[in-house]
């Protein structure tokens, strides 16, 4: 069994304090060979998802019952209270968000990356309670904000106070926010997959079997919970769907087209006046909620009472045909306009739901236009409403791959995986190219934090031992050779070092006063192999990450880089020069001579 | 903030595990609570809007019902009652899409309820798609009904048979039918209604069996009467329709319908050539009257149609450009002129094959003229109902 008590703690006592051993210590020493603190973080996990998994139904409960209260079954249009509710209720979250909830503000996607990456973990159970009361009020009065970014954050908070509690190492407590943010998410959305997928990769960052299997077990756990206590039907109807001509794919080309500038003008909206309300004097931080509700309430009496809230119930009318397109893409447009109020107000709230609303609507809307120009198309306007979630998600979150996971997963229909990808990559692309920032960095980055850019590292251009390798030198020793011999073949050479085939297997090198030294001591009968003592060489391949090149280029003079199917064969060398002058050429770093010597 | 809770939690892992598990039954319990009381809820307010979506319904405010029973369902999203009622809304005000995911997810959870397989059938049958209307209307036929199966069974066939018969399915409708028929109580009104779409298939003879089926029970039922000599009629059989139709038009003098179908019944039988018990001298006279009156026709519809014949008319006539020897008419003409001089020679024994001949040239003549000029009036209709019915015209 791993020995968890050596992992470094900062709050764990020192060995000679006799005090009583902290409890995962004392938990793991209990349970004896049982399970380690690995194992024992995937049975929290678990604990981890029923716990958010509850949180969330309650959020959502709070949400439903704060819009039944304030507005009514039937969206009050042309009604003072449309107008009232959503101003005094905006008023009302902004006194809780500046007195007593300062930190709900924002993204709850980056406050856990902020955890996971700056904290050590650490969300303040406050923040859960404050994203629970002030989200339900703000999204439950019409404010155009999304449950799902908050319900992460909460199941975010919860875990974190779990692992706080239990004290666990610091590395585990790391990682128990995303597990925490992956089963609020996954409670949130009905979708499992999306949501692991969606913490992957906007939040962690990166693949590991440890931490996918926490991530998987809270998301399952939190998506059982939700379904026993509200059902496992999916949060809008499924619209019939068909795809069956290829070239209709270039119409679903158009749509990621559409939604990728879209999905710009959203981020850059919201880019442009966050910053600038929030520096506005603290006292109109009271105010900004209230304005915001205030131009929403007008947007719901004006007849677009669809844009308030998250919108859900329209987002399933849009995919069944119930619009016309003129009224969808005004829809799309509205909803664009009243989230970047909300979100940039300073209203806590989730941006997910918002950017599937515009997808929904855009989708529907440059179906039907299509559709009118081309009746020969067969997808139906929902199909292409349901397609256009996607695009948002993929354009506006740049969340490519959960983009196309939630899409399937939400519809439960795999004959539309072909378009949802044309369209979701046609949508990032286009979002990229345009606003190379994608919104979670641009609004860390206006929060002040520098957090790792995801989508920048999946970008990355990862180095590999092929870059930095010299090609195989002419002369390869085998161990076999008399040193005679050897010194007469390398007299011509200019080689200072020489990779010797090592019998049966493996590598090592000689020097070429070596070689001469041991020639003039009369040796030369000796073999080569005499001369090599101690382990082989570590040899690499060359498709591996330059990074595992250096932890051996210090301790040697060359490295082998041998072939995989032939580790016998040489490929090329490589040696710590080699190394450090390739991370210079390709990252601009200097190379400090002095480390190198 | 729950630094309290570190002083309760006692360190021990089972203990910590135990608490865990206490907390989330806790919270199980808890939250149960929460939602059984906000469902509850939500049902009474969806009891209340549902009951305002139909009144708005029946007061004709489609729209607004419409909105009504989404809310309705939004509070309690998995009542059956409310989906399937707001599918047959969408589905009545044109919004097919809508209605059929509605009806759809409702299948999914019974496939075997009538009820919503005729809602998902009449989405269907409005769509124009033959296939999911035929496996749908099956389905309710076959399916389970909550009350009066039969009838609701068989008003979905019914159902289903005008949808085929609307979409000329002719054959499919026939087949329908006849399971139909096979399954009828006794019921004249029934039977009636059956015998009806069977003369919408052309399944006349079926339809006459079930005709006379009700007759066999009510004998001066005038709808039968009528219905059974129609139907005789249409399938050309001339003697029964007379028989009928005489009957239904002393039932009811004064329907002018059935007057006119026993004329043209009575013509067709006082006309036809082939008729059995009628003498020689009879039989030739039918024919030269038919021969002479096919030539009339031709000559009409030519003139009709501004086809100059020649032959038949006075050179200098307007009439032009002549016939070309191409033309149909032109052609009847040259045979109707040929086969003239013949006609003396019926009286004459031994000429078997004469009469058929003249009558096939007659018959062609009138189905020519027909076409060209449109269905005839009098002996010539009669000459074109025989040439149609041949073989049934004297049953």
């Amino acid at each position: 069994m791993k020995d968890l008590a050596t992992t470094p703690h900062p709050a764990s006592p020192s060995p000679q304090e006799p005090v009583r051993l902290p409890a995962p210590r004392r938990l793991f020493e209990a349970f004896g060979d049982v399970f380690d603190e690995d194992s024992f973080f995937l049975i929290l996990s678990v604990f981890i998802g029923i716990f958010s998994g509850l949180a969330v139904v309650c959020f959502r409960i709070a949400i439903d019952w704060t819009h039944l209260w304030l507005l009514g079954p039937l969206p009050p249009v042309h009604s003072w209270k449309i107008l009232a509710v959503p101003s005094i209720a905006g008023l009302v979250v902004a006194i809780l968000v500046v007195q007593v909830f300062p930190a709900i503000r924002g993204s709850g996607v980056n406050q856990t990356k902020a955890a996971l990456y700056i904290f050590n973990g650490y969300i303040p159970f406050r923040t859960a309670i404050g994203k629970f009361i002030c989200c339900a009020l703000a999204i439950g009065s019409g404010q155009s904000l999304g449950p799902e970014d908050p319900s992460l954050q909460i199941g975010a908070s919860l875990a974190s106070a779990l692992g706080r509690q239990l004290k666990l190492s610091r590395e585990k407590l790391r990682l128990i926010a995303p597990v925490g943010a992956a089963a609020g998410l996954a409670a949130a959305f009905n979708a499992p997959i999306a949501a692991v997928l969606f913490v992957i990769e906007e939040v962690i960052g990166r693949w590991s079997a440890g931490i996918l299997g926490s991530v998987v077990l809270a998301a399952v756990a939190s998506v059982v919970v939700e379904r026993w206590f509200l059902g496992s039907e999916p949060i809008f109807r499924i619209p019939v769907t068909a795809f069956k001509q290829p070239s209709e794919l270039i119409a679903y080309l158009v749509l990621g087209l559409v939604g990728g500038v879209a999905s710009v003008i959203f981020a850059r909206a919201i880019g442009f006046l966050r910053p600038r309300l929030k520096a506005m004097p603290r006292s109109t931080q009271y105010l900004q909620p209230a304005i915001a509700g205030l131009l929403i309430g007008l947007i719901g009496y004006f007849g677009f009472p669809e844009v308030m809230g998250a919108g859900y119930n329209y987002m399933d009318q849009a995919m069944h045909g119930q619009y016309v397109w003129q009224l969808l893409a005004i829809l799309a447009l509205l909803k664009i306009v009243a989230t970047t109020i909300s979100f940039v107000s300073g209203t806590p709230g989730g941006m997910f739901a918002p950017a599937m609303f515009v997808g929904a609507t855009l989708g529907g809307a440059v179906g039907s236009i299509e559709h009118h120009f081309f009746p020969h198309l067969v997808g139906s306007t929902g199909t292409y409403a349901l397609v256009g979630i996607g695009v948002l998600f993929a354009g506006f979150l740049r969340a490519p791959m959960t983009s196309v996971f939630m899409v399937l997963e939400v519809s439960g229909n795999y004959e539309i995986i072909v378009p949802v990808i044309v369209a979701n990559t046609f949508a990032y692309l286009v979002s990229r190219s345009l606003e190379p920032i994608p919104i979670f960095d641009l609004l860390t980055r206006q929060d002040g934090l520098v957090l790792p850019s995801l989508e920048e590292e999946r970008e990355e251009t990862i180095l590999r031992v092929e870059d930095a390798m010299a090609p195989a030198p002419p002369i390869i020793l085998s161990a076999a050779d008399y040193i005679d011999a050897a010194e007469r073949r390398i007299e011509e050479s200019t080689q200072t070092v020489f990779p010797v085939r090592l019998q049966p297997s493996g590598w090592g090198a000689i020097t070429r006063e070596e070689i001469q030294r041991r020639f003039k001591e009369g040796k030369g009968e000796h073999t080569v192999g005499s001369l090599i003592s101690g382990q082989p060489l570590p040899s690499l391949f060359p498709d591996l990450p330059l990074d595992s090149a250096l932890r051996f280029v210090q301790s040697c003079q060359i490295v082998p880089v041998v072939n995989r199917a032939n580790p016998q064969k040489l490929e090329g060398i490589i040696s710590s020069q080699s190394v450090f002058e390739k991370y210079a050429r390709h990252g601009g770093t200097e190379v400090d001579e002095s480390d190198e010597s | 903030m729950i630094k309290w809770l570190d002083k309760l939690i006692p360190r021990s892992a089972i203990v910590v595990l135990v608490l865990l598990t206490a907390g989330a039954m806790v919270g199980f319990a808890v939250v149960g609570h929460l939602v059984t009381r906000y469902n509850a809820n939500q049902r009474a307010r969806g009891r209340k809007l549902y009951a305002q979506g139909v009144a708005d319904l029946n007061s004709g405010n489609a729209d607004r019902a419409l909105e009504d029973f989404r809310a309705a369902l939004t509070s309690d999203p998995n009542n059956s009652q409310y989906q399937l009622t707001l599918g047959r809304a969408l589905r009545d005000t044109g919004r097919l899409d809508e209605a059929q995911s509605y009806l759809e997810s409702l299948w999914q959870r019974a496939p075997e309820s009538g009820t919503i397989n005729l809602a998902l059938a009449r989405v269907a049958a409005r769509r124009g798609s033959l296939v999911d209307a035929l496996r749908y209307y099956h389905n309710a036929i076959y399916g389970i009904w909550p009350s009066d199966a039969d009838v609701n069974r068989r008003n979905a066939q019914i159902e289903l048979i005008e949808f085929l018969l609307q979409k000329s399915a002719l054959a499919q409708a026939r087949s329908e039918l006849l399971a139909l028929a096979a399954s009828l109580p006794h019921d004249s009104g029934l039977e009636l209604r059956t015998a009806e779409l069977m003369v919408q298939a052309q399944d006349y003879d079926d339809a006459l069996a079930e005709y006379e089926r009700v007759l066999r029970s009510d004998r001066g039922n005038a709808a039968a009467l009528a219905g059974a000599g129609e139907t005789a009629y249409r399938a050309g059989r001339y003697r029964t329709a007379q028989r009928y139709l005489q009957s239904a038009v002393n039932a009811n003098p004064h329907d002018s319908n059935l007057r006119d179908l026993l004329a043209s019944t009575n013509e067709v039988l006082q006309t036809n050539p082939f008729a059995h018990r009628i003498s020689d001298a009879e039989r030739n006279r039918r024919l030269a009257a038919a021969f002479e009156g096919a030539g009339q026709r031709l000559i009409s519809c030519a003139q009709q149609r501004g086809i100059d014949l020649g032959t038949v008319n006075p050179p200098g006539s307007s009439l032009s450009p002549p016939a070309s020897p191409a033309s149909p008419l032109a052609a009847l003409e040259s045979r109707w002129l040929a086969t003239k001089p013949d006609i003396r020679r019926l009286r004459y024994a031994g000429e078997n094959d004469l009469p058929d001949v003249i009558m096939d040239l007659v018959f062609s003549i009138e189905q020519q003229t027909a076409q060209d000029c449109g269905e005839p009036q009098g002996a010539n209709r009669a000459l074109l109902l025989i040439a149609r019915n041949r073989d049934t015209a004297d049953q």
